[in-house]
């Protein structure tokens, strides 16, 4: 009988640290998933992507194209992505009350090697811009320009205009590089500019 | 006591996996412009991202332990900013502002 005793006692042992152990890493996951709310990660999960724009195949680099995926937790995301499907996507979300982030440009840039400007090898940008945008620009480190085609796009009745760029190579040098994206405005203006990061 | 090591084991996976699923490796109050951060090397790293309450200029990479270059880099003020790098190469997840960030957010991967 004390055998019985001692093997139930075992049994209870082994089910408690289990259990507790369960609970813990339970606890832990919670803890490490503070960064991002569960229901903007359930949403970029199941949510469907609406392509805007598109940024061809060239020089051996594959073609991307440039989604837009409001999602049910409240943010709009602006997305770099080989598919509409495809769970490896580049770019990132605004609150959906303030889809440029306070600006006239939400924009995301996305590159491979570097972070001297020698080593990259492929270097995009992707971006919907507000109304009142009606040109965006590339300005480079030499004060020259590279014009940025927009498209006009309609996101659950929303209309954007959206834009896919694909940095030449010839852009990417070390005397000259693209120094910020900025917005025009019907009268030329500058509305919004925002540093690319290549140069100073 | 062959159990009770054996029920220790178990817990201690199930601590484990839970820390594999996401690692919030920065989260600040606070980020002045230049303040960077990074997880340790391995290879299971394939997704960074910076959950931010305001909207600042950032960059998540990842950095590789060979060349020390960057890979599937992304900058944007966005308020949540993500990208992945599908490679079984031993790397880090490293997120960085470029500018002030005055308000509380995390760096999480994966």
């Amino acid at each position: 009988m004390p055998k019985l005793r001692n093997s139930r006692r075992c049994v209870v042992l082994v089910i408690g640290v289990v259990a507790a152990g369960v609970i813990a890493g339970a606890v832990v996951a919670a803890r490490l998933d503070d960064g991002i709310p569960a229901d903007l990660e359930a949403a970029l999960r199941d949510d469907p992507l609406v392509q805007v724009a598109g940024i061809p195949a060239e020089n051996g680099l594959a073609g991307r194209g440039v989604f837009v995926q409001r999602t049910s937790a409240g943010f709009i995301c602006l997305w770099d992505a080989p598919s509409a499907t495809s769970s490896v996507r580049q770019g990132g979300c605004n609150r959906t009350d303030d889809p440029f982030g306070g600006r006239e440009l939400f924009v995301s840039m996305a590159y491979d090697g570097g972070p001297a400007i020698a080593g990259i090898k492929d270097a995009r940008l992707v971006g919907v811009a507000a109304r009142e945008v009606v040109e965006v620009q590339v300005l480079m480190s030499d004060g020259t320009r590279r014009e940025i085609r927009l498209r006009k796009a309609n996101v659950a009745g929303d209309e954007y205009r959206a834009f896919g760029y694909r940095f030449k190579k010839a852009d990417l040098r070390k005397d000259v590089t693209p120094k910020a994206v900025i917005a025009l405005d019907s009268t030329g203006e500058e509305i919004d500019r925002q540093a690319t990061g290549f140069a100073g | 006591m062959k159990r009770l090591t054996l029920a220790l084991l178990l817990s201690l996976v199930f601590c484990t996996s839970a820390w594999g699923a996401a690692t919030t490796y920065a989260g600040y109050q606070y980020w002045p412009a230049g303040q960077g951060a990074s997880t340790s090397f391995s290879p299971s790293w394939f997704r960074n991202t910076f959950y931010k309450t305001s909207n600042f200029d950032t960059t998540v990479t990842f950095i590789d332990n060979v060349s020390y270059s960057w890979h599937s880099t992304v900058r944007s003020s966005a308020s949540y900013v993500q990208t992945h790098w599908l490679s079984s190469q031993t790397k880090k997840a490293h997120c960085r502002a470029n500018t002030t960030g005055p308000s509380w957010a995390a760096c999480t991967a994966y």
